[in-house]
């Protein structure tokens, strides 16, 4: 009764609440200041979209159309024609950037490794018409934030289900017991 | 001028939201006062429709899956795992072991991720603001986490029908495990040191919105809302999904059904999510983590894709009409996501796409709950009410 009666008068638990607060004050912010300190995107992030290249500079879209037929917001647009040697040549290939959902099944639906999305998140801009992308503008982000071993990267790991999801490997990451726990404190 | 007993009042009607900041997003509710008294209370939903409902009609099993991400966009692979649970039932797909614990695995860190949020809008809504800021530190570790695994922080996407995306990597695994070694012990020495004791805390949640277990009943009220009124219901221990009969943990229970018995509710139910992830990584097995019985559902192998005809008629056909040989049938499914129980029923009709796709979502349900929490109330505890039944709009209006 007595101690009830103290933790009411002497507000425990606020002072309790308080001291912690103030424990606080003398810890590391967790905070990034955005603009000055960046923090990049882990690998596979699902950013602006981007068109691949093969080895010696030319498109690998061959234009089939898969990657519009998948999408659930109908924001990619493949325009075809046919060609001399009765070839598809693909005209024009725009992708509506503001009703994008990412939610990255042009990349699974894509035979080709074509269609990819980068990791870069910073394209805001006051017009529509930046955020329609073309052709042009889609291969040029490839160059820009892709190309190279990143790209290779990318589609080994997010170009998916290959066969070997379909069974077992040694190399499946798993539990790894008591050195899990090493770790942990280490970190 | 003297006061008389006989001076003649009215009730004022207000409008809280659509535009209200303590509405989480936007919930109108018309309320009827009587000086500070709530006489009645009117929820109206709608401002959030974008037609899921319909919208899935149109589209492939496949290619609905984003529209789920967006219902609960606070746990959104809840709803990817709720989808996929009720195709995969309708159409008899078994999913890989692995797979299942990855699922129960990224739920679990879903639901920590939504029951942190719910607690701490609702603390800030009450005016503890403390816990708000620290929540966003805990949060943004496991969206981290979820960004590392998928690629996206909130509309992950990251379950398909018969497995998940990809698989997980060793690092991420390392990284959630250290996450786990130390969240219990932060929600009690940082959340609940500075609100389970509290007493403006106490004095704005114990014996407020009050709702007995037979009315929760009632008005269908499922997950930690029915659990706070101490209705041991919970779809992951009555109808086992993916891997949670595999695993060990306990239904915490309230006792008096009101704001602060769900919210001890919500923080238990953070723990034992914790114990589920643990368990879910130490059991993590090695194994396939797509389906490879339903090469008619999921996209065959991007290796095989140009090199055999079967697989790239596969992978044609299951993008443009989406699954042909799917059965004909009805199947309503439920799971428990952290709001409550998601249930989806799905009628087939043996084309590609669901001939309807109707959802039962718990916020919906909740807020149709809300006079009932709001009798006898005063108008701030109507802010207490909104935050204790945790309601995402974007699932409610569908």
């Amino acid at each position: 009764m007595i101690k009830k009666m103290a933790k009411k008068l002497f507000l425990l638990e606020i002072v309790k609440a308080m001291g912690l607060t103030f424990r606080m004050m003398l810890t590391r912010p967790v905070t990034r200041q955005y603009p000055d300190e960046k923090r990049p995107a882990f690998p596979g992030f699902r950013g602006l979209h981007a068109l691949a290249r093969r080895e010696d500079g030319t498109p690998r879209c061959v234009g089939c159309g898969l990657c519009s037929a998948v999408c659930p917001s109908r924001c990619i647009h493949v325009y075809t024609s046919e060609g001399a040697d009765h070839r598809k040549i693909v005209d024009g290939y725009d992708i509506e950037v503001l009703r994008c959902v990412y939610c990255g099944f042009c990349v699974e639906a894509c035979p080709y490794k074509a269609v990819v999305l980068t990791e870069h998140f910073e394209y805001s801009d006051y017009t529509r018409e930046a955020l329609f992308m073309n052709k042009d503008k889609l291969l040029s982000n490839w160059d820009n934030y892709m190309a190279g071993a990143k790209g290779e990267e990318y589609h080994k790991r997010f170009w998916r289900p290959m066969s070997e999801d379909f069974k077992a490997h040694d190399d499946q990451a798993v539990f790894r017991g008591a050195k899990q726990k090493e770790l942990s404190n280490a970190a | 001028m003297p006061i008389t007993n006989d001076m003649k009042t009215k009730n004022l009607t207000i409008s809280m939201g659509p535009q209200h900041p303590a509405t989480h997003g936007v919930l109108k509710v018309v309320l009827e006062l009587d000086g500070e008294s709530i006489v009645k209370c009117t929820p109206y939903v709608g401002y959030l429709h974008r037609g899921v409902e319909k919208l899935a009609e149109s589209m492939t099993y496949l290619s609905a899956l984003p529209l789920t991400d967006r219902l609960d966009y606070i746990a959104s692979v809840c709803n990817n795992v709720g989808y996929c649970v009720a195709v995969e039932r309708l159409f008899g797909i078994e999913v890989p072991e692995r797979a299942k614990f990855i699922r129960t695995m990224t739920c679990e860190m879903a639901r920590i991720s939504s029951h942190i949020l719910g607690v701490a809008t609702h603390a800030l809504d009450i005016g503890a603001m403390t816990v708000f800021l620290y929540s966003f530190r805990d949060r943004e570790t496991l969206l981290d986490l979820f960004e590392m695994l998928c690629g996206a922080r909130l509309t992950v996407s990251y379950p398909r029908i018969g497995g998940v995306r990809n698989d997980v990597t060793q690092e991420f695994l390392d990284k959630l495990y250290a996450f786990t070694d130390t969240f219990p012990a932060t929600i009690e020495r940082e959340y609940e040191t500075l609100l389970n004791e509290n007493r403006i805390w106490k004095q704005r949640t114990i014996g407020v919105g009050v709702i007995t277990a037979e009315e929760a009943i009632n008005w269908g009220m499922t997950g930690p809302n029915l659990r706070g009124s101490g209705v041991f219901y919970d779809i992951r221990k009555f109808a086992p999904y993916d891997a949670y009969d595999k695993v060990e943990f306990d239904v915490p229970l309230g006792k008096n059904g009101d704001v602060y018995d769900r919210y001890l509710c919500r923080m238990e139910e953070m723990k034992q999510s914790n114990r589920i992830i643990r368990q879910c990584i130490e059991q993590l097995p090695k194994g396939a983590i797509m389906a490879p019985d339903a090469p008619k559902f999921t996209l065959p192998p991007k290796d095989r894709v140009l090199a055999d005809m079967e697989s790239l008629i596969h992978q044609f056909v299951l993008i443009t009409k989406g699954p042909i040989a799917a059965p004909e049938g009805e199947l309503y499914a439920s799971t428990e996501v952290p709001k409550g129980e998601l249930g989806f029923y799905i009628i087939s009709d043996g084309s590609g796409k669901p001939y309807r796709m109707r959802l039962r979502s718990p916020s919906f349900v909740h807020v149709s709950a809300l006079p009932v929490l709001c009798r006898d109330a005063m108008v701030a505890d109507f802010i207490a009410n909104v935050g204790t039944i945790d309601i995402v709009l974007g699932e409610c209006d569908r």
